[in-house]
């Protein structure tokens, strides 16, 4: 492995790298070694023409750029000579000469690197004195961008982004020299599966989400770490919120997962939490108090269990590994078979997303749930919501519905008992790729509401089974399911960090 | 444009022979001795002729050819392309199209030792667009050599020996006579240069091993071979031997092209075109194509080689020699030159992009009568933001004027400046 000297302390990297992709790759762009960028991406083709990551090679003559220079053992590098820094000065200047001072309306701010890079690295003051570049404001590139062109650096992330990903290849730059302009190519529009990364991608204001602009202002936001829950795919995602409210999903990188992409469908999800929402509990059909609904359901499992009636249960792909190993945990309890569970197919389209529509479906596999899409007959059933139709439970005399959305189950169930989105309880998913990930909570529901492990487990204390009196919490659930299932060992809570971990064979 | 009979020349020998343009006529001037020649000898030894012949790219860097044909890989596994560069775009310079419409068949030739030397079965010719009566030349001179079995399976009877030609016209744009912007425009792409690594020898004009040459870098090669190396260094100098074609424009009696030794001095190249009009007084001299910097007229006294040029601070480009006299205002001189470099640069790299339309709104500005003290100050620090820093060397080229007017004339600068105006009103007209 080559040896390579970067502001006088020494490193070791990869081979066969370029400079940038090889200090990244050892997390030090991030912390150490600040090489400023706007075309470079660690996951697009090198483009090589914003000129900001140029350094100095001691020996060789020129500024060279670190994101197309290779590594060679021995290099020194400074990412601070004076060379460098009026280097960077001057890309900075030029840069600005045709970019509108719009940093006060624009929703860039904040997370902008043009801005960032010219507190860090620019000129104090400008020294331009003609009119900038007239270019179009606040175009729709479809249904899902706005373009600010005028604040366009051109760096042609968004342009290689279409052609290399979606494959779509709507966007080009156009013309030449400063007329340059980064336009949709005619006759098409921006409009594919994964369109909205373009914003992602953009180091400036110039793409924005229609969802998201105008909104909230960056600095508002904090982002937590989790999971998208739209396929097996399990797309890792920062949601961005304030004041307990999500106001984006954000992809986040993962080499094993995404890359840094995530498609349009489940970047919007972050709203389902919002509408439709179970906010009580009912009981036949009617609103009732969180606790009367607690009671009646814990009424009909002891009346079934103790009558040595027969209880089934229906889990969800869409429950966390936590919520479905409490829930088989229960079965065991009652002597009940174990749960079955369906899975919500779509299509896969071979970049990100996968046939199964749900987070968790391997999850149920892994845990010996079976596959089915119909319940047997029984005195009573424990039904996770989300997939199941009604007519699906025409053999069950009576069921108790955990669910976190209105739906016409809801009606007909004997008990209604309202729990979380994703987005509102702690746990882990099993994606299609057997990849154990973590999801964390990132807002609380105004209502009283939990997860379905969590319910469970009062519903099994209110019935006075034995046992089942600790308080529910994911993350001693969590220390159970690994010991307990092999498979799962080495995926606890705790260990998954920040990419996941995958099952044991 | 065919001026006196030339001092020294052999390019351009026999030029005004109209029959020099067909095969028969070509062969009766003993053409394709050279490349006999080269056939005779092993690749590896054509090679080392060329590179050890010194023999300079005339495209405008002066990079040595042989050394450059080295770089291709060996053996045959991928088709190997040479690419001819017959762009010529460079403001003053207009050899190329001379070497074209008179002597095709020496570049067809000098195509084939290099297909030889590299093992290149393919090649292109990149014409500029607009030269469309050199391209209708070359492209008769190629079906000539085709039916004459110069291109096409073992030419010369060497087995394996297989090459063709495809002439291939641009579309008017001079980036792409940069070799890889041509490459790119070649593959029918947006005519941009690439970044490097990596570099056309291993990943060229369709993703194949590639050599770029000059139309007159690859008309030289024949006579290495044919006359021998003595011959060949007996023009010119040491480190830049053989003749060239300097075209020279502007202020001249007779303006035209001539095939003189390299190293010749600037004052006998500028009296070949009958010297300055008019009998004036010669005000500055730009040596090598509006890409290199201007020499005063007090600097004249140079050699017309590189190594001579690059101590007074300038290059000899493409050769390209364009006389001033002292009509002349030195503020209009950069304000063209920067009109072109903002119209032509390809928009990739921030600082050309930007870089070259802010120097021309300065400049514009300057000569309008429209300049601030301060832009002097701009004139000198935003061309050094271009140099050194892009991807190609184009915004080089578009800081190398600015800064060589500035150098030498910064004083006609800040008369417009203090003016409010331009104090030359016989200059040429913008
Ligand atoms: C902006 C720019 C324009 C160029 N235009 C031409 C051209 O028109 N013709 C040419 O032969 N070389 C041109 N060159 C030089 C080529 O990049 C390349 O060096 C040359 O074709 C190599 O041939 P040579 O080694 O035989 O000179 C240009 C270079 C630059 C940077
Ligand atoms: S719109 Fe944004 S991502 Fe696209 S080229 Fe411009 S600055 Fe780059
Ligand atoms: S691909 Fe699947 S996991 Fe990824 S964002 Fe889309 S729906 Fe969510
Ligand atoms: S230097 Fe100018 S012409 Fe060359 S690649 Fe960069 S932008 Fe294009
Ligand atoms: S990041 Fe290296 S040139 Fe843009």
């Amino acid at each position: 492995m080559p040896k390579i000297t970067i502001d006088e302390k020494d490193y070791e990297v990869a081979d066969g790298l370029m400079i940038l992709q090889a200090i990244d790759d050892l997390g030090l762009l991030m912390s150490g070694v600040d090489i400023p960028h706007y075309c470079w991406h660690p996951k697009l083709p090198i483009d090589g023409s914003c000129r900001m990551c140029q350094i100095e090679i001691e020996g060789v003559p020129k500024l060279q750029i670190a994101c197309n220079t290779p590594v060679k053992d021995g290099m020194v590098i400074s990412t601070q000579s004076e060379r460098v820094q009026t280097a960077r000065q001057g890309v900075l200047e030029l840069l600005l000469l045709n970019h509108p001072l719009d940093c006060p309306i624009c929703d860039q701010a904040g997370e902008c690197k043009l801005q960032d890079y010219s507190f860090d690295f620019g000129m104090p003051a400008g020294r331009t004195k003609e009119p900038r570049r007239v270019a179009k404001k606040a175009v729709d590139l479809g249904p899902t961008i706005t373009f600010d062109q005028e604040r366009c650096i051109l760096c042609r992330r968004c342009v290689r982004f279409c052609r290399e990903v979606p494959g779509t290849g709507e966007l080009g730059v156009f013309n030449r020299g400063e007329r340059s302009l980064m336009e949709l190519f005619p006759g098409t529009q921006l409009d594919n599966d994964y369109s909205m990364n373009v914003a992602d991608l953009c180091p400036v204001g110039a793409l924005t989400t229609k969802d998201f602009r105008f909104k909230i202002r960056s600095w508002f936001l904090d982002d937590v770490e989790t999971v998208c829950d739209r396929c097996s795919t399990g797309c890792n995602v920062y949601a961005s919120r304030s004041n307990n409210k999500i106001y984006r999903f954000v992809p986040r990188l993962n080499d094993d997962v995404n890359d840094t992409w995530m498609c349009d469908h489940g970047r919007l999800s972050y709203k389902m939490g919002r509408e439709n929402r179970l906010e009580s509990a009912l009981v036949g059909g009617k609103p009732a108090s969180f606790i009367e609904g607690l009671r009646k359901a814990s009424d009909l499992v002891r009346a079934a269990s103790e009558s040595g009636g027969t209880i089934v249960a229906s889990a969800s792909p869409f429950s966390s590994n936590e919520d479905l190993f409490t829930l088989r945990k229960l079965l065991e309890t009652l002597g009940a078979p174990p749960a079955t569970f369906s899975v919500p197919a779509g299509k896969a389209d071979g970049i990100l997303t996968q046939a199964e529509k749900a987070p968790n479906a391997e999850g149920a596999r892994a845990l010996g749930f079976q596959e089915s899409d119909e319940l047997a007959g029984a005195k009573l059933g424990i039904v996770f919501g989300h997939v199941l139709p009604a007519t699906a439970l025409t053999q069950v005399e009576k069921w108790i519905l955990i669910d976190t959305h209105a739906s016409d189950l809801s009606g007909k169930a004997a008990v209604v008992l309202p729990s979380r989105v994703v987005t509102e309880k702690d746990g882990s998913f099993t994606n299609h790729a057997k990849r154990v990930q973590r999801f964390r909570r990132v807002v609380e529901p105004s209502w009283e509401a939990w997860s379905e492990g969590a319910l469970l487990q009062q519903i099994a204390d209110f019935a006075g089974l034995d046992g089942w009196s600790e308080p529910w919490d994911a993350f001693a659930v969590s220390k159970r399911l690994c010991d307990e299932v092999p498979a799962f060992s080495g995926c606890g809570l705790t260990e998954l960090g920040f990419c996941g971990c995958e099952l044991s064979k | 444009m065919i001026t006196e009979p030339l001092v020294k020349n052999y390019l351009t020998e026999h030029y005004g022979d109209d029959s020099f343009r067909t095969l028969k006529g070509y062969e009766a001037k003993n053409g394709f001795d050279g490349l006999r020649k080269a056939v005779s000898m092993e690749p590896e030894e054509v090679v080392e002729m060329v590179k050890s012949s010194g023999l300079r790219g005339r495209g405008g860097a002066g990079f040595n050819a042989g050394l450059k044909w080295s770089f291709m890989p060996k053996g045959n596994e991928r088709t190997k392309v040479l690419v001819v560069n017959g762009d010529e775009s460079e403001p003053g310079s207009f050899k190329d199209r001379l070497i074209m419409e008179r002597g095709p068949f020496q570049v067809i030739e000098g195509v084939l030792i290099g297909a030889w030397a590299t093992g290149a079965s393919k090649s292109f010719i990149y014409i500029r667009g607009e030269y469309a009566y050199a391209i209708s030349v070359m492209e008769k001179a190629v079906e000539q050599a085709r039916a004459g079995g110069f291109l096409g399976k073992n030419i010369l009877g060497k087995k394996g020996f297989d090459h063709d030609i495809v002439v291939h016209s641009g579309a008017g744009a001079y980036i792409c006579g940069e070799e890889t912007g041509l490459l790119e425009s070649l593959g029918g792409k947006k005519g941009q240069p690439r970044i490097k690594p990596p570099f056309p020898a291993q990943h060229g004009a369709f993703g194949l091993p590639t050599t770029v040459n000059n139309i007159e870098t690859f008309s030289h090669t024949s006579f290495i071979l044919s006359r021998g190396l003595e011959w060949f260094q007996g023009f010119g100098t040491e480190k830049s031997p053989g003749t060239t074609m300097f075209g020279v424009s502007g202020h001249v009696e007779r303006p035209g092209l001539f095939e003189l030794e390299m190293g010749t001095p600037l004052k006998d190249v500028i009296a070949q075109a009958g010297g300055v009009r008019g009998g004036r007084a010669l005000k500055a001299v730009i040596p090598g194509g509006i890409s290199m910097p201007v020499l005063p007229a007090s600097q004249i006294d140079v050699r017309m080689a590189e190594e001579f040029l690059s101590e007074r601070g300038s290059h000899l480009g493409t050769g390209g020699v364009m006389v001033m006299d002292d009509t002349t205002c030195m503020v209009r001189v950069a304000v063209v030159a920067s009109y072109f470099f903002r119209d032509e640069s390809c928009g990739q790299c921030t600082q050309c992009r930007e870089g070259t339309g802010w120097i021309n709104k300065i400049c514009d500005r300057i000569e309008h009568g429209r300049g601030m003290p301060q832009d002097l100050e701009l004139l000198s620090d935003v061309p050094k933001l271009l140099e050194g820093q892009t991807i190609c060397a184009f915004a080089d080229a578009a800081a190398w004027p600015v800064q060589g007017l500035m150098r030498h004339f910064r004083s006609e600068f800040e008369q417009h400046i203090e003016q409010k105006k331009c104090p030359f009103p016989d200059s040429f007209e913008i």
